[in-house]
């Protein structure tokens, strides 16, 4: 599996117009790369909920969005770094409830469960990192 | 070339991986007299090959297709010495691979073929350059790097071809699977049948969802009686999808409930009391059309209501 | 008038907002003030809210729409959403955002079919 050089944007996320920015770029890409309306919505919300994340808690951040390649697979791989509080309880927000939670309980885990592979690096006070994988369908 | 991905960064990643330099482009645009004067021996040589064998003669039944074929083949060959090899060249040679792929050529033969182009050039480099072993041995690894590099994309172009087989195959199994069917004016069924796994429930939700937005139905109706086995699992994408039709502004009505899955239901506490079930299709139709605001009536009981 | 760039028609005695856009955090907010001055004004009773252009709706905009629902529903006006797109319903539901409490439709006639039936019942009802 590579990830292509040409295939490479990143995003700022500093102002609140900036979770539709990337919301954007990951849909033209998707798109393009002809995943499916579901696999976009799916890319989409999960990129909105992310940014939205870095923006909200961070206020500052980064996102990196890339095109992976396996063989004959294409994926979108979405990369959030910020420097901001860190997520304390990671078990309770990746637990996430239904409904009645806050911001950030169910977004985490929903948006865990509209991607492939999932993967989360965070400690109080350092900040926190969040890579997400969506491989479209083969066939 | 959409379906392999082939673009400039996989052209440069593909020349770099088979070693394809300046010096080699340089070295074949040389050879382009070498390869003039030998270009219609090296095709008779292959074609002996090729016509000496009764599984590759029979691509090849008369003189016209024979003839045209050499003609092709020869510009193939002097094709190898053009000196550009850019994205005009690749599609060359995958139109050429796709040729061989839709005769139905399989790859062996065309392997075999390259084999014998190559020992082909291999002894006529030797006479070209007199002697002067050092200058043919670099020739030739040229040359057989670009080969290589060519049958690259003849086997890419059978993938391609079987690649879009799958795909057509996979989208007819899954509409045969997701059969949804318009019972009436708004209202829709889907008799699901056999096991329902996490790639199927999937494909369910999204064939039910966008046939409901498509035929504007208010009703859809989901009958389970061909399912064996409805655990927690199949139970939970059940209730998912009768969450998103609701969503969309339509309702579910579920059908085909045995009494062992309305036992397992229950007893695993899954909640689809919410829902709109009944044990019967029949019943479900009936349902739907009352929600729709019609109802089946027995002939007799309209002739006498018109008489 | 509304201050935001969502447009608010008056259909009878219902309000029918068009989403159009992608919607920014600030839209969001405007718009949903927008929506609940509009029927503080005009007295209405049904609100339509036409999501179909939306093709992404992340669970700050789901949360938005129902409590939008429900500040309209203590203000007398009952909210249809319509026009949900299969792939946004779908996205939802997987990240399991049940939103409750919302009526929704398949499209706008349905909306205002709902709305004058709902009209037809509280009539009869202030008849019996």
């Amino acid at each position: 599996m590579y990830r292509s050089e040409r295939e490479r944007w990143e995003i700022r996320i500093d102002k609140e117009a900036d979770i539709v920015a990337v919301r954007q770029r990951v849909r033209e890409i998707a798109k393009e790369h002809r995943f499916d309306q579901f696999a976009v919505a799916a890319l989409t919300t999960a990129a909105s909920e992310l940014s939205r994340n870095v923006w909200v808690h961070a206020q500052k951040g980064i996102a990196l969005i890339s095109v992976l390649r396996n063989g004959n697979k294409v994926g979108v791989e979405l990369e959030f770094v910020d420097h901001g509080p860190g997520i304390a309880d990671l078990n309770r927000a990746l637990a996430g409830g239904f409904s009645t939670s806050h911001s950030l309980g169910l977004g985490l885990s929903g948006t865990k469960r509209l991607v492939d592979e999932f993967s989360i690096d965070t400690e109080p006070g350092r900040g926190t990192k969040i890579v997400i994988r969506k491989w479209k369908k083969e066939f | 070339m959409d379906i392999l991905k082939l673009d400039d960064e996989e052209l440069k990643r593909r020349l770099a991986f088979f070693e394809l330099t300046d010096e080699d482009f340089r070295r074949l645009t040389a050879l382009k007299p070498f390869a003039e004067r030998w270009t219609n021996e090296i095709t008779e040589g292959l074609y002996e090959l090729i016509m000496g064998q009764p599984e590759s003669r029979a691509f090849f039944p008369d003189q016209a297709t024979l003839a045209r074929v050499k003609k092709l083949q020869n510009s193939y060959f002097l094709g190898l010495f053009s000196g550009s090899y850019d994205l005009n060249y690749v599609r060359d040679r995958l139109r050429v691979g796709t040729a061989h792929e839709r005769i139905g050529m399989p790859p062996k033969l065309y392997l075999g073929a390259y084999r014998r182009y190559l020992a082909l050039i291999h002894a006529r480099l030797q006479d070209h350059f007199k002697g002067n072993d050092a200058e043919a041995s670099k020739a030739l690894a040229t040359i057989r790097k670009i080969i290589f590099f060519d049958m690259a994309f003849a086997i890419d172009t059978y993938i391609a071809a079987y690649l879009e087989t799958m795909t057509r195959h996979q989208a007819a199994i899954r509409e045969l699977s997701t059969p949804v069917i318009k019972v009436h004016d708004r209202i829709l069924l889907l008799p699901i049948v056999g096991t329902v796994d996490t790639q199927r429930a999937h494909q369910i939700m999204e064939t039910v969802l966008v046939q409901i937005v498509e035929q504007q139905a208010k009703v859809m109706i989901l009958d389970i009686a061909g399912v064996p086995v409805v655990d927690t699992k199949v139970a939970d994408h059940i209730l998912k999808t009768t969450a998103a039709v609701q969503l969309l502004g339509a309702q579910t009505i579920l059908t085909g409930i045995s009494a062992s899955v309305a036992r397992t239901v229950v007893q695993l506490g899954v909640e689809i009391t919410r829902m709109h079930t009944r044990s019967k299709l029949s019943e479900g139709i009936e349902l739907a059309l009352s929600i729709v605001g019609k109802k089946i009536t027995s002939k007799k009981e309209s002739e006498r209501g018109d008489a | 008038m509304p201050s935001g760039p969502i447009p608010i028609l008056k259909l009878g005695s219902t309000l029918l907002a068009t989403i159009h856009i992608d919607l920014h955090d600030t839209v969001v907010d405007s718009f949903q003030n927008d929506v609940l001055e509009e029927i503080e004004r005009t007295g209405s009773d049904g609100l339509i809210i036409d999501i179909s252009a939306l093709e992404t709706v992340d669970i700050y905009v789901a949360r938005m729409l129902a409590n939008t629902g429900k500040m309209a529903k203590l203000m007398g006006a009952e909210t249809v959403i319509v026009g949900m797109r299969p792939a946004v319903a779908a996205t939802l539901v997987r990240m399991g955002y049940l939103m409750e409490g919302i009526n929704t439709a398949l499209s706008l006639e349905e909306g205002l079919e709902f709305h004058t039936r709902r009209s037809k019942m509280s009539d009869g009802m202030g008849d019996a």
